[in-house]
């Protein structure tokens, strides 16, 4: 097995920046997916490691093997793009086949493969069709197909399933992510969709501005965000970030509200607050009050928008607790004390 | 209660009723449309195929449509080499698509993908269709005369390229902006080369355009008759310039004229025929999901 790692790669088209400086180690073997707002350089680094796209400078290596200045074809890589790129003139087994026959590999062995590649995915009946013939998922299917055929040290996919309805991208994501563990090859992924990456990620490297604001898994990115740009983007609903300044220990927001934070130094600061560390009830010792705005039910939670004090808060709260939480009506708050995000209003790192 | 229930269903009637009855009446309407468009297209056929069967006199009643055929001017054309000119015509017709497909393709494709001359060239490549013919076959003549090639067809040729070149150029521009790049990334990243991907992957896809502007190449270079005529009229004339030859000093002789048409359109109409499936094909169903 082998891992990828990029070191010091900058990437810039003109004088745009579109990489910076980029230092990251994937793991060998692992699940690696890389995730952020549209024009943070997380698909520039995925065509960088394929090769499609130069680097300006540094170096990207994939295992010992020093890959900055070769062609795709020498990478020993494999691609699965948003459109799925089959080649229409092709049938699906020739699609299949391509990457292994475009290599010069025995035509009769792999045609083997290729029945048995389509039978695991679930497509051999469709081998002998042209891709414009098969549904989005099938056309999935195959492209993933392709990308397998020909056990590659590292599977790259540009987000692979934003093309597909929601039913069949939660379905394609579990099969993705079944293959990569029984094949155990490196997997760099690219998707802009945060629940996507929080579900397939072994690392999840979150990017922003072409440097790497967090990496790190899941897990510890969802419960330590360093910045609260990491805060912001990771988890749905999003986290609630209130601007205000700490005075002797206490957050005060400009409309009002107030928030213990012992300990905090003086100054500007960001809270964060995820939604479901948002309390709703009947006690109103201490709490303060809020209107609820709207109720958006999900089955067995819901999401509830509340406005305390010119704040807006969202919070996320059991079904079974919502018999006091109508629109419109006032309801008390609070917030669970040790689940508070602090960042600095500057900078936006997080203060300890 | 009865009303309530019909009058719905009636009046959904009615409007189907309508509808039918309109649709079928503008269908007739444009089917006699086309039935006239038809006639208009065919007429000049018609007339130059009958004309090719009739003696001088019976040329001069354009209405004749029931006469004897004869088939001297058929014979008075073929004595003539009509069918050797034909085969000139050809072969430089041939040699000038096949050429401009080639260096055109490559080129069509430079200028799509990498901007090849930037921004211009996309249609400033057919700034030489302004310029009137006549501006540059003089030079053309020069040039042949100094490299002693006037008077053969490697004149001819050199000059159809001027403009069948660039023509195929621009008309594939427009099919290789079509092929989605991912597909070519895909098979670079599948194991092909630079040049392999184009010739496997990105060719496949463009070939129906490729047929189309061979065909339309085919027929500019078939029907030049300004460049022919100028760079070699003597022992090497093409088929337009042996069709003009027929416009003697005696005055036009029509029918081995009309004959001489005859040969001229049947190759390109058959051409046609087989190419067109492959024309009216989709380029890349099926390839992206957009």
């Amino acid at each position: 097995m082998t891992g990828v790692s990029l070191r010091d790669v900058v990437k810039n088209y003109g004088d745009v920046p579109a990489v910076r400086n980029l230092d990251l180690e994937l793991p060998s073997g692992q699940f690696t997916v890389l995730v952020g707002p549209s024009g943070c350089g997380k698909t520039t680094t995925l065509r960088m490691v394929a090769g499609l796209e130069s680097v300006t400078s540094g170096k990207v290596l994939i295992g010992e093997r020093d890959v900055t200045e070769l062609e795709p074809k020498h990478r020993d890589v494999s691609m699965v793009f948003q459109n799925y790129a089959l080649y229409p003139h092709l049938t699906v087994r020739e699609n299949i086949a391509f990457p292994i026959l475009a290599r010069g590999g025995d035509r009769a062995s792999a045609m083997a493969r290729v029945d048995e590649v389509a039978a695991s995915l679930g497509v051999g009946a469709l081998l002998e069709r042209k891709p414009r013939a098969l549904s989005g998922g099938q056309q999935q299917r195959v492209a993933i197909g392709r990308a397998i055929v020909r056990q590659p040290q590292v599977f790259l996919f540009d987000e692979p399933l934003s093309n597909l309805d929601a039913k069949l991208r939660v379905e394609m994501r579990t099969e993705i992510l079944r293959l990569q563990r029984s094949l155990g090859t490196t997997a760099v992924y690219v998707t802009h969709d945060q629940e996507e990456a929080m579900t397939l990620s072994d690392v999840m490297v979150v990017m922003q501005d072409g440097v790497i604001a967090q990496m790190g898994t899941p897990a510890s990115i969802y419960e330590r965000p360093q910045s609260a740009f990491v805060a912001a983007f990771v988890g749905s609903p999003k986290m609630n970030l209130i601007e205000g300044d700490v005075v002797d220990g206490v957050f005060r927001a400009p409309s009002g509200l107030l928030v213990g934070t012992p300990g905090v130094r003086p100054g500007g600061v960001t809270l964060g607050i995820r939604p479901e560390d948002v309390l709703l009830g009947s006690r109103a010792d201490g709490w303060e009050q809020a209107r609820v705005e709207i109720v958006e039910l999900l089955g067995p939670r819901a999401i509830v928008s509340l406005e305390a004090g010119g704040v807006g808060l969202t919070a996320v709260v059991e079904a079974s607790e919502l018999a006091s939480v109508t629109e419109g009506s006032l309801v008390p708050f609070s917030v669970r004390a040790r689940a508070l995000h602090l960042f600095d209003a500057g900078t936006g790192q997080r203060l300890a | 209660m009865t009303t309530a229930v019909a009058s719905p269903s009636d009046e959904r009637d009615a409007l189907l009723d309508q509808g039918v009855t309109g649709r079928s009446t503008w269908g007739i309407v444009g089917r006699l449309l086309l039935v006239a468009a038809f006639f208009v297209v065919l007429m000049p056929f018609v007339w130059v195929i009958l004309g090719s069967f009739k003696t001088g006199a019976q040329l001069n009643d354009p209405a004749l449509l029931v006469f004897t055929p004869t088939l001297d001017n058929w014979r008075e054309v073929l004595d003539s080499g009509i069918l050797q000119a034909a085969g000139r015509s050809a072969f430089v017709g041939v040699t000038t698509v096949t050429m401009s497909v080639l260096v055109g393709s490559m080129g069509a494709y430079a200028i799509s993908r990498y901007k090849a001359g930037g921004g211009a060239t996309r249609f400033g490549i057919l700034a030489a269709q302004v310029l009137p013919p006549a501006v540059l076959v003089f030079p053309f003549l020069a040039i042949s005369f100094t490299l002693h090639v006037n008077d053969t067809l490697i004149a001819v040729i050199a000059a159809h390229l001027s403009f069948v070149l660039p023509v195929v150029t621009w008309f594939l521009i427009g099919f290789f902006d079509a092929v989605p790049r991912e597909l070519e990334e895909q098979a670079l990243v599948d194991g092909l080369g630079r040049f392999a991907a184009f010739r496997k992957v990105v060719l496949p896809l463009v070939a129906p355009g490729i047929g189309a502007s061979a065909i339309f190449g085919f027929v500019l270079s078939w029907n030049d008759l300004f460049y022919a005529l100028i760079l070699a009229p003597g022992s090497a004339a093409t088929l337009p310039v042996r069709i003009a030859g027929f416009n003697t000093f005696r005055g036009v002789e029509l029918g081995a004229m009309c004959a001489a048409i005859v040969v001229s359109i049947v190759p390109v109409l058959i051409a046609s025929f087989f190419i067109q499936r492959r024309l009216v094909r989709g380029i890349s169903g099926g390839a992206v999901k957009y």
